[in-house]
Order: C-alpha cells, then sequence, then structure tokens
C-alpha cells in the first residue's frame, strides 16, 4: 500500500546509533515506518540489519537516538514496550518448541493462561491455527497436528511466519529472511500474503538477499552498509543490477600492495576435488603455499560445514580421503565465534595461547613454565594486547583482545595452514588492521590461510577467493578481481544443483507403528508376558495378573515420577531414597497421626519443588542436586523409622485388595496412572508448557508463560507421583524400610529410557512408560522362574539400560542418513 | 583483595571447616590433640582417593560424572584380597588394573556409545555390583597379614595411608598442571568445541579420565580392604556421599574445566572430621544423613554460584 502524502510515521528511529565496545554497529541510522508501508531492507553481510531490528524488537538497547512511536518519544523501550506497540519478528533461528505440535506452538501464544481449560479449546485451538494457515499460504498441507521437528524447514519457516502473525495488536512486522527456505510458489503466496497486511495498514519490513523479490514485494527500499543509511529507492525505478552496484558500493582500489606479489610457491597445501556431501555440492578448490584464500557468500551457504570438512581431514593427512579433500599439511582452526568454539573462559592469556602446541614447551615430560611464558610473552608483545599482562583472564578482555589471543594460539599451534572462520566477527577496526598485519607477516614465512569472513569487505586483504551460494562455488576472483561488487554478483548467482534432495515422507501404518516411541516398551511387555506365560500359564488367572501386575505398581508410579522431572530436561538421582521415606511416612506417621502425616506429605511436594526452583534460579545440575537432596530424604526416614516396622493402613490395603470384577485392581490403577498423566501432559492446556520447557525454554517465555513456574510444577508433580509409588510400595510391603525402596531409583531410569523418553527433554510416552515398567517387572519374574541368581537382576538391569540407548544411537544414525 | 584470594585459593573453605569441625569435635568430646587429626586424615583416605577420581572425571566436563565409583572400589577390594595371599605386588597391581578397565569401559561407553556419563556409570555401577555379588562367594575375603601391618604402620607420626594420600596427591597435581594431558583435560573441560578446534584428541582426553579415575577407585579398594580388615559387599556405599561432596566443595567446577588437588583433599579431611564429630556428638544416624545432606546442598548452591559470578 502507497502511504498518502500528508500521512506521518507510526514508529521513527531518529539518529540511532550501536556500539558493541568501540565496533560501532550502528551509526546515525534513521529509519520512519509508516501505517500499511513495506518496506525492503537490503545491505551485504555484516550492514547491521539485524542489530537495527534487535533494536526495533526492543532486544538491544541503543547506544544512543531516539526511538519515536506516534511522534511521541519512548524513555524506555525494552521488548515489553515493542509488544505493546504491535511489534512482531520472525526469526531466523526460529523460535518455536520442536516437541509440540503447530497448533499448540500457535495456541501457547494466545491462550488464556487460566488454569482450567474451556471444553474443546484444542478443538478450536486446530482450527485456528488450520485457518491461519490457510489464510496465508493456501494449499500449505501442512498438518497442525503434527509436531514441528517432524516438518520440512519450508514448513517450518511458513509456521514461523504465522506464528508472528497471530499477534492482537500486529502494528509492524518483521520478516528477516522469510522465504530463504521455502519455493517459488510458497514464497509468491507470502509476497501476497505480505500485501495483504499491508492494505490492513500493518507496517512490514521485509529482509531479504533476494533482489528480486525485494523488488517485486515492497513500496520502498531502503539500503544498509557498514550500519549506515546508504539511501532510499523506489523499486519501480531501478534495476536489479543498479541495486547490487549500490551495496557494493565503489570500488575502492587499494590494491596498490598486492601488485607485488612475491613469485607463487606452487606447492599445494590443500586441494580439494568434488567435494560433496549432504550441504555442499560439487566442491573443487585448492590452496597453495604461501597463500590467503578468501570464501564468502550470503550467510549459511555452506562456508562453515566446508570448513569443518576440511579440518576433519587432518587425520588423515597427505592421503586422498575418499571425499575428495587432500591435505598436505598440519592445520589449525580459529573459530569468530569466541565463546561457542574459542576462548577456554576460565583461563588467562598466556593458557590460552599455549594449548595449542603444548609440546614446544615442554621438558621431557613436564611442561617448562619459563619456556612457556617466553613464548606467549613474546606474542602479548607484538600483538599488543590491551590488558594488564599475559596473566589477565581471558573473558576480562574485549573481543577484539580475545581474538588476538585466538589468532595467536593458532599460529603458535605450529600449523602451516590456518583455517580461519569469521575471525572479526565483532572486532574493532583498528584491532581488525593488526590481525590483517600479522596475516600478511605470518603468509611471508610461507603459513597459508583460508580465510572466510561473513564481511565482503575484508575479502579483498586476499590473494584468491571463492564465493559460494547454496553449498556450491560459484565463482573464483584473482587479486585484482576481488571487490565488495564482484562479490556481491556471485553471491546471487542462481545455481541448480544437479542431486535433487527429496523431501518425500512415505505415511503408512507400519511405519506409523514401528516410528512410535511407544512400540518398542509395548512390543518388550508383550514378549515378556508372553515368555512368562509359556513358563508358567497360571500367571495369566486373575489372581495371578492381581499379584504381578501389584508388585508392577510402584515401580510404574516411580517411573511416571521420574518422566515428570525429565520431561523438563532434569534427572531425579534422589527418587529411590524419597519413594523410602514416603514408606516410612506412610506405614509409620500417617497410621499414628494422620493430620501430621498428610501435613508432612504436603510438605514433601514443596521440598520437591523447592528443588526444582534451586535448580532453575542457581543454574545447579539437577543430578547433583538430587543425589545430595537423597540423603535428606534418607536422614528424615531414618528419624521417623530407625528400624524397620509398622504397617500399611487399613484403607490402603482395602483398596490395593479391592476385588475388582474381570480386572484385577492393579492393573486398573496401572491404567489410571497412565491415562492421567497423558491428560496432564497432553491434553491439559498447562501441559504444553510443562513439555515445551525440556525443549526450548526462550520459545515459552518469549510466549509469555514463566519458566520457572513450569519446573516448579513439574517437580510438584513428581513429588504426587513419588507420593504414590511409596504408598504402593507400602501396600506391596506391608511395612516400613527407609531402605528399601532404594533400586527405583535405577530402575525408573532405566524404565523411562525403554519406555522411549528422552533424556534431554520434551519428549514423553506415559503410555510407553507404563508398558515399559510391566515389562521391566516381568523381566524380573522371568529371571526368577528361571532360577537365575537374584545377583544377576541389576546386572540385566544395567545392561539393558544401555542396550536400549545404544539401539537408538544406530536407530538415530540410519534417520540421519535418510 | 580477600575476594581475590579466597578465589585464587578455593581450599581456605575446607581448611576453614576442617578447623572449625576439629574445635566442635574437642568441645563435645573434651578431647584436644593431634591424635584428632591424624585419625581423621587416616579415615579421610578412603573418600580422598574417590573424590581425586571423581575430580578428574568432572573436569572433562560435559556433565561428566562416575557413579560407579563405590562398586568399583568393593571390586578392587576383593581382587585385591583374593590375590594378595599369592603376591601382594600382583594383587596391587590386578586390583588397580581391574579398577582402569572398568573406569575405561565407563568412558568408552560414554564417548563412542553416546550414553551420558551419569546413564553410563549408574548402568555399570550396577554390572559391577552384580558381579561383586556373583564373585563373592568365591573369593577369599581376608587380606594378607603382611600388606595389613604395612598399611597400619607409622611413618613418623602420619599413618601410611596418610603418606600414600599425599604421594598419590603430589603425583596426581603434576599430573594435571604440569602436563600436556593436565592442560588438556582442563581445556576440553571448559569448552569441548573448542577443544576440539585447538586439535585435542577430545575423545582420548575423556576415555583417558575416566581410566584413570577407575584406577585410583581400584587403589581406594585395596587400601580399604586391608584397613577394614577384609572386603564385604557394601563397603563402598559409605564412601559415596563424602567423596562427592570433597570433590565439590573442594573447588571442583561441576560444569568442568576446573579443579583442585589440595582443595579436594582438604574437603575430605572436612568430610572426616564431620563425621567423626557427628559420631561424637552422639547424633542418630537419621539425623547424621539430613545433616550430611543439607550440607552437601548447601556447599553446592555456595560455590556453583561462585563460579557463575566470575564469568
Amino acid at each position: 500500500m502507497k502511504r498518502k502524502q500528508e500521512q506521518s510515521p507510526y514508529m521513527e528511529l531518529v539518529e540511532i546509533d550501536k556500539f558493541f565496545g568501540v565496533t560501532k554497529a550502528l551509526q546515525k541510522v534513521h529509519l520512519d515506518i509508516y501505517e500499511g508501508e513495506v518496506i525492503g531492507l537490503v545491505g551485504s553481510n555484516g550492514a547491521g540489519k539485524s542489530t537495527l531490528m534487535k533494536i526495533i524488537t526492543g532486544i538491544l538497547p541503543p547506544t544512543g537516538g531516539q526511538i519515536k512511536v506516534r511522534s511521541q518519544e519512548l524513555s524506555r523501550y525494552t521488548t515489553k514496550e515493542a509488544k505493546e506497540i504491535g511489534i512482531s519478528c520472525a526469526y531466523q533461528d526460529l523460535s518455536l518448541c520442536s516437541n509440540l505440535s503447530v497448533y499448540e506452538n500457535f495456541a501457547m501464544l494466545n491462550i488464556d493462561h487460566g488454569l482450567l481449560s474451556k471444553r474443546y479449546w484444542r478443538k478450536k485451538a486446530k482450527k485456528e491455527a488450520k485457518d491461519l494457515l490457510e489464510q496465508y499460504f493456501p494449499n500449505n498441507n501442512i498438518d497442525v497436528m503434527m509436531a514441528v521437528e517432524k516438518l520440512t524447514l519450508a514448513e517450518k519457516q511458513i509456521v514461523e511466519t504465522c506464528k508472528t502473525l497471530m499477534m492482537e495488536n500486529l502494528k509492524i512486522l518483521i520478516l528477516d529472511e522469510p522465504t530463504s527456505a521455502l519455493s517459488t510458489d510458497k514464497a509468491r503466496q507470502l509476497q501476497k500474503a505480505v500485501k495483504e497486511l499491508s492494505n490492513k495498514g500493518i507496517a512490514v519490513i521485509y529482509i531479504s538477499h533476494k533482489l528480486d523479490e525485494i523488488k517485486e514485494v515492497s513500496d520502498r527500499i531502503v539500503l544498509m552498509r557498514n550500519g549506515q543509511n546508504m539511501g532510499e529507492c523506489i523499486p519501480d525505478e531501478i534495476q536489479t543490477q543498479e541495486l547490487i552496484q549500490m551495496l557494493g558500493g565503489e570500488n575502492k582500489s587499494n590494491k596498490s600492495d598486492k601488485e607485488s606479489i612475491q613469485k607463487k610457491s606452487n606447492e599445494i597445501i590443500l586441494d580439494i576435488k568434488n567435494l560433496t556431501t549432504k550441504s555442499l555440492y560439487n566442491i573443487d578448490m585448492e590452496v597453495k603455499k604461501g597463500e590467503i584464500v578468501g570464501l564468502s557468500g550470503l550467510v549459511g551457504s555452506g562456508q562453515t560445514q566446508l570448513l569443518n570438512a576440511i579440518f576433519e581431514a587432518r587425520k588423515r593427512m597427505e592421503k586422498s580421503s575418499k571425499n575428495g579433500i587432500k591435505l598436505n599439511s598440519t592445520v589449525a582452526y580459529v573459530s569468530g565465534d569466541r565463546a561457542k568454539a574459542g576462548v577456554f573462559p576460565l583461563w588467562d592469556i598466556h593458557n590460552n595461547i599455549l594449548i595449542s602446541n603444548l609440546d614446544q614447551v615442554k621438558k621431557g615430560l613436564l611442561l617448562n613454565k619459563k619456556i612457556a611464558q617466553d613464548l606467549t610473552k613474546h606474542w602479548y608483545d607484538k600483538l599488543k594486547f590491551r590488558a594488564e599482562g599475559i596473566h589477565s583472564p581471558i573473558m576480562s578482555l574485549s573481543g577484539g583482545n580475545q581474538q588476538k589471543a585466538l589468532i595467536a594460539r593458532g599460529i603458535v599451534s605450529g600449523a602451516d595452514f590456518i583455517i580461519l572462520n569469521d575471525p572479526t566477527a565483532g572486532v574493532d577496526i583498528g584491532t581488525k588492521q593488526e590481525i590483517y598485519g600479522l596475516l600478511e607477516e605470518a603468509k611471508k614465512e610461507g603459513k597459508s590461510f583460508l580465510l572466510y569472513s561473513t564481511e565482503d569487505a575484508e575479502i579483498e586483504i586476499c590473494d584468491r577467493a571463492y564465493i559460494m551460494h547454496k553449498g556450491e562455488i560459484t565463482e573464483e576472483l584473482n587479486a585484482l578481481e576481488i571487490t565488495v561488487a564482484n562479490i556481491v554478483k556471485a553471491s546471487f548467482k542462481e545455481v541448480v544443483h544437479k542431486k535433487q534432495t527429496n523431501h518425500n515422507k512415505k505415511h503408512n501404518w507400519l511405519s506409523a507403528v514401528t516410528g512410535s516411541r511407544a512400540m518398542l516398551p509395548v512390543a518388550t511387555m508383550l514378549i515378556m508376558i508372553l515368555v512368562n506365560a509359556y513358563m508358567n500359564p497360571n500367571i495369566l488367572s486373575y489372581s495371578g495378573l492381581r499379584m504381578l501386575m501389584g508388585s508392577a505398581v510402584p515401580l510404574v508410579f516411580a517411573a511416571l515420577g521420574q518422566m515428570f522431572i525429565v520431561v523438563s530436561g532434569d534427572i531425579d538421582m534422589g527418587n529411590g531414597y524419597s519413594i523410602g521415606l514416603i514408606n516410612v511416612l506412610v506405614a509409620v506417621v500417617l497410621t499414628s497421626n494422620p493430620i501430621f502425616g498428610i501435613m508432612a506429605l504436603l510438605i514433601f511436594i514443596a521440598a520437591y519443588s523447592l528443588m526444582g526452583a534451586l535448580v532453575h534460579v542457581r543454574n545447579i545440575p539437577a543430578i547433583v542436586v538430587t543425589l545430595g537432596a537423597q540423603f535428606i530424604w534418607l536422614g528424615f526416614a531414618l528419624i521417623f523409622a530407625p528400624t524397620p516396622g509398622g504397617y500399611s493402613p487399613e484403607w490402603l490395603n482395602a483398596i490395593y485388595k479391592f476385588k475388582f470384577p474381570v480386572i484385577p485392581m492393579p492393573i486398573i490403577i496401572l491404567i489410571i496412572a497412565a491415562a492421567v498423566s497423558w491428560y496432564i501432559l497432553y491434553r491439559a492446556k498447562y501441559g504444553m508448557i510443562l513439555r515445551g520447557i525440556g525443549n526450548n525454554p526462550i520459545a515459552v517465555e518469549r510466549s509469555g508463560w514463566s519458566y520457572l513456574r513450569a519446573k516448579m510444577t513439574n517437580y510438584a508433580i513428581s513429588a504426587v507421583m513419588v507420593i504414590f509409588a511409596g504408598m504402593s510400595f507400602t501396600a506391596v510391603c506391608l511395612g516400613a524400610d527407609a531402605n528399601a525402596a532404594v533400586s527405583y531409583c535405577m530402575l525408573s531410569i532405566a524404565t523411562i529410557i525403554l519406555g522411549g523418553c528422552e533424556m534431554a527433554g520434551g519428549l514423553v510416552t506415559p503410555a510407553g512408560v507404563a508398558a515399559g515398567a510391566i515389562a521391566m517387572s516381568f523381566i524380573t519374574t522371568l529371571l526368577t522362574s528361571l532360577r537365575v541368581d537374584s545377583n544377576f537382576q541389576t546386572a540385566v538391569t544395567g545392561f539393558i539400560l544401555i542396550f536400549v540407548l545404544a539401539i537408538k544411537l544406530i536407530s538415530h544414525k540410519k534417520e540421519g542418513a535418510k | 583483595m580477600i575476594k581475590k584470594a579466597l578465589n585464587q585459593y578455593e581450599f581456605i573453605w575446607p581448611l576453614l571447616g576442617s578447623v572449625l569441625l576439629w574445635g566442635l569435635i574437642g568441645i563435645v568430646s573434651g578431647k584436644f590433640g593431634m591424635n584428632l587429626l591424624f585419625s581423621s586424615s587416616k579415615l579421610a583416605t578412603f573418600a580422598l582417593l574417590l573424590a581425586l577420581a571423581q575430580m578428574i572425571v568432572v573436569t572433562g566436563g560435559d556433565g561428566a560424572i562416575d557413579l560407579s565409583q563405590t562398586y568399583i572400589l568393593t571390586l578392587c577390594a576383593y581382587v585385591s584380597s583374593h590375590l594378595m595371599n599369592t603376591n601382594i605386588l600382583l594383587g596391587l597391581a590386578a586390583a588397580v588394573l581391574v579398577g582402569a578397565l572398568c573406569g575405561l569401559a565407563n568412558g568408552v561407553i560414554n564417548i563412542y556409545l553416546k550414553v551420558p556419563a551419569m546413564i553410563t556409570t549408574l548402568a555399570t555401577g550396577y554390572i559391577i555390583f552384580t558381579v561383586v555379588l556373583l564373585a563373592a562367594p568365591k573369593m577369599k575375603t581376608l587380606p594378607n597379614s603382611e600388606f595389613v601391618s604395612f598399611i597400619n604402620s607409622n611413618f613418623h607420626g602420619f599413618s601410611m595411608l596418610t603418606v600414600i594420600c599425599i604421594i598419590v596427591a603430589l603425583l596426581l597435581a603434576v599430573l594435571l598442571y604440569k602436563t600436556k594431558y593436565g592442560k588438556q583435560l582442563h581445556a576440553t573441560g571448559q569448552n569441548r568445541t573448542a577443544a576440539k578446534y585447538t586439535g585435542i584428541n577430545v575423545n582420548f582426553i575423556i576415555v583417558a579420565a575416566f581410566t584413570l579415575g577407575g584406577a585410583l577407585c581400584g587403589l581406594a579398594g585395596v587400601l580399604c580392604g586391608a584397613f577394614i580388615g577384609g572386603a564385604f559387599q557394601d563397603m563402598g556405599s559409605t564412601y559415596f556421599l563424602p567423596s562427592i561432596a570433597a570433590a565439590f566443595v573442594g573447588g571442583t567446577a561441576a560444569s568442568g574445566g576446573k579443579s583442585n588437588v589440595a582443595g579436594v583433599c582438604l574437603g575430605s579431611l572436612m568430610m572426616s572430621f564431620m563425621t567423626t564429630f557427628l559420631n561424637a556428638a552422639r547424633l542418630s544416624p537419621g539425623f547424621q544423613k539430613l545433616i550430611l545432606g543439607a550440607f552437601l546442598v548447601l556447599i553446592l548452591v555456595a560455590s556453583v554460584s561462585n563460579s557463575s559470578k566470575k564469568k
């Protein structure tokens, strides 16, 4: 929608500055956003587009400048304010909980937070989700019941985009590379949707590297370069070629120093022939001795994968590996992602540099402090660190200085070939120059570099450069041809993969059954029941089943309790003793003083959720907290019952022994337990939050739910399950013993793994867990009837654990290979 | 300044704790003196060796932890008691070797089957325990008397056990802080991805850490079996909590990458004083466990928040 002449902007960004230390990410950037306008935002890598968007969404506070909404200046501007004025952003890194289904991801955002849910809310949510998807992407074929992780990347992108459209008072929609994974027709649909939104008066900021698309969709194109405005234009009045030129800027001719290239050595350090992997296609490249070779192209075109593949080849040096990489020298790797793949945060500069070459400072078997310090001192002086000395902690340095240490590490390693993965990300210009100088110098000493940079201008220092797009090398540029303009041109070159990736998924009932997480535990259970029945047909009778299933009940509850902790990504190592404590509370305390007993049980639930809060707030590994807590449980249990004793209360026995017609009572209890757990997690509204935090807590919090509260709820539900486990345990063994339930810790963990739960959190199957628990307890029965030494039984559980996990590993690998 | 010193010399905390408990025991029992120190450090031996082993494994990072330690200790106590009656050195070597093999199994399963360390060691722990249960009836459980008298001999007032501990601790300190392996282990624990890109063979480092930890548990088993006069099935469980507590109170970062041999030694001493104190105060076993558990959780809350502040 074209804006009217006299219209005033809905939101104005005035002279926005954003500095990271000395790095100037944005300088005096200006952006007016009018209602119903589509702004195409373009700029090469590192131009500051993402930073600007983070300021608009309130994630980053600007260093300077004003933010005005309806001509009113806002003094405070955070994500909350951004939400209030109706700004919504589709993140590139997808803020979806991949374990939840499509409609749940939508519902999380707009459902009321009340405890009780309206009837048929799921039906309503599904319909809403379907309508929403259908409205903007007709014929999308996305099943809203499907878990997000099973969708293709393109489908995920559609879902993510639609999720941002859910906002009630949507005013400004930011789409960051929304079509990077979409096919042409889906991209068309998105463009149509954008037009529709714009007609409704919603402003859209459309960021894309696809220039034709930008021209198609936007009313106004805003150009950015080096963190500054580079002007605006009207799409109809400009050619794509001109746009590319404007992005690349004037051709700087600072190539004078490159004229003096020394006589090139012909020694080939790296030789890649026809490398093709999942994300790379027909890569041919070589690096000669004493050469700095650049690697560029749009972010995510496969550069990092290529660098990793080369680094992996170091294990087979001077041999041509089957994927076509031949590496003839030692190699070092310097990453620009300092926090994730670079620094050792607990160390000082000295150790951070030294670690790559400890052999050099060895005297005999031991490291020599003197030699080591001389070595790092040399580099410290040479690189002019801004720090107190070689023993300054690395984390006290600025990003640029940290990066210097990492580059020094790479050179110190003594490798002749150094891979640089975006080494100047977030590094100020002065330090950058120093780093370039360092590379030049090392080059003269005969070292070779492969430099991947997300900043196109940086490639200009290279002797040669490869430009990639969509996993292919689109262009090889020689010294004088390396200009930002050429790089940009080559980055946008269309490629057609000879190899087409298939996304066809087969849907038939067989794969649905075998793919189900409950398949393994249910099959194991059935086999175990059959084998047991073969050994002893009597167990299939009413009383036989009642006895056998009865002994399985405590394990079912214990495992379900474990499951509620595992769903949030934690583990309870102390449930063996907490079940023991409940056992004591029920058999000793509850029988003698019911009121005190009930109070104690309530305090127990509170203690469990407090444990969850501790794990979250203090960020302590759950395993250690629960390990420590188990001694608290044991301590209390021993105080109440120093020696085994007590008795199972009458009412409990009555429930347990109740003769239900046809189906024995324990089976009914089992089914109810599994069904209730399933209802809480998969039917109740809050269940999707409980599962969501195990997968993507940030997405849950972004949707306005409290992570802490959800985690405490998970622990509290687990405590309730532990109470039931303790009660049924009491009913089975008719007395109390603080130490008797210890084995349930191990058994419950084995059960949930057999039951198809993911230890990483988010994915659990109550039915599978219940079946798994029955299977486990039948295995014990089987071993007993086979007259296997009872001592073997724990070992069998141990083997099952490792075995099941190993099977999972293999099947995951297969899935990956598909 | 004081804060900085505290951060640098984390063993001050367990040292202060030890001194405090020493005084408290004196008040409760009415007996003061060096004897208490000697006996407590002697009793600390087994938890100390386990704690050092735990420290090495945990330093490998990525949630690595060895829950099978106490079972390895028990198994190795049996092995040594059985073989030492043939030959002392054979028994010692075999027990340490068995311990190392158990550790190796843990490491291999953890790294190559990609089973989380905690679950791996939980499972292997039970398997090892089963081996103990099966093998125990067929083994001689009484230790070699010569070795027992060597263990119980004194060296200038210090028990031979304490001397052995000091030697082991010194060797470990050299390994961890003065050798290539030690540096690489600490680097791996801080940031496995960065370690990989630095060219460190992460898999080897972790498997070796588990193996070394297992060997130390084996040594603890040998000494423990001889000291308490024979192996029995449940002998390891007493040391589980003190060893974990000592490892973390001594300055081992739960997230990996940071170890402190001196701190862990003093931490074990403190836990040993703690046990003596709880006994001397004539508390019931229930209260003892309760206090120990609460103590451990509090230590964790304090120490973990310390390290997160530093980031």
